[in-house]
């Protein structure tokens, strides 16, 4: 008789359409530079334009545009994806 | 300085030093210490225009703020470009200023900059004397600015009746620099240079 014992591991990525985020350009497997997990904690947010970000970085960079906030790759008006 | 800031300038570091600008000797940025916050940049002068072959130095400052606000960029070779100053080395550029976006790197700047003395907007200076010169007499500020690549920039086309003036003015006993600003001011004219340099 053999006694089988399996351990299940799993993976996962975020499918975004670009391997780094385009304003800390840290690659979108791992997290911004302020945080220390990648997951749930530092998601990634979508624009209706597509692209994609940390969702603090993006939110960094809408706080420090005065006027229009667009975004950072196209310079449409950013609109986050619902 | 802000944990994003130095991340990201160390990975574009990495991007610049590996990107395909770099290995044709087009675009080149170094550090100046270790901080990551002052760095020197190099971009050679584009082909069929008077800075062809000329390699320009940048002085580059990362504010703290990076990249959420562009970084400081001037010129420290001496230049003549409509939209550089020819004192001081500042640069008029949309996108150093209110057109800059997160997204941009080291890489996209230089690479700008390279653009911007292949395509002056005199209609937007910094330099109004060289805009104008640009504007009214587009062969002399040719000329001119050719002279001055060739002088401050080791650019290899020279313009012989320009270097001979500016000698003549030097022989005087003037400045050398600023003999070739009063003679590039005044459209080469050598009596007018000396008066304003007199006066």
């Amino acid at each position: 008789m053999s006694n089988c014992r399996y351990t299940a591991v799993a993976t996962w990525r975020w499918v975004a359409n670009d391997d780094n985020c385009g304003i800390c350009r840290m690659p979108f497997d791992g997290c911004c530079p302020d945080c220390k997990v990648p997951g749930d904690d530092c998601p990634l947010v979508w624009g209706r334009c597509s692209h994609c970000f940390h969702i603090h970085c993006i939110v960094k960079w809408l706080n420090s545009q005065q006027v229009h906030q667009l975004c950072p790759m196209c310079r449409q008006e950013w609109k986050f994806k619902e | 300085m802000a944990n994003i800031a130095v991340a990201r300038i160390k990975r574009e570091f990495k991007e610049v030093v590996k990107s395909e600008e770099v290995a044709k000797c087009h675009i080149k940025v170094e550090l100046v210490d270790d901080s990551f916050t002052s760095l020197r940049g190099e971009i050679l002068g584009p082909p069929d225009t008077p800075y062809e072959g000329g390699t320009f130095i940048l002085d580059i400052r990362i504010p703290e703020t990076y990249p959420f606000n562009p970084p400081k960029v001037q010129f420290l070779t001496k230049i003549w470009h409509p939209n550089i100053s020819s004192v001081t080395g500042a640069i008029c550029l949309d996108i150093l200023k209110d057109q800059w976006a997160a997204a941009m790197t080291l890489r996209t700047v230089l690479l700008s900059l390279q653009a911007l003395l292949a395509a002056p907007e005199p209609d937007d200076p910094q330099d109004a004397v060289v805009a104008r010169q640009y504007k009214e007499t587009s062969d002399i500020f040719s000329q001119t600015a050719r002279h001055w690549a060739s002088n401050y920039a080791s650019a290899p086309h020279r313009e012989p009746v320009m270097d001979d003036k500016v000698a003549q003015l030097k022989n005087m006993g003037f400045d050398e620099h600023k003999a070739r600003v009063a003679l590039s001011t005044h459209n080469w004219d050598i009596e007018q240079a000396m008066e304003n340099i007199l006066s």
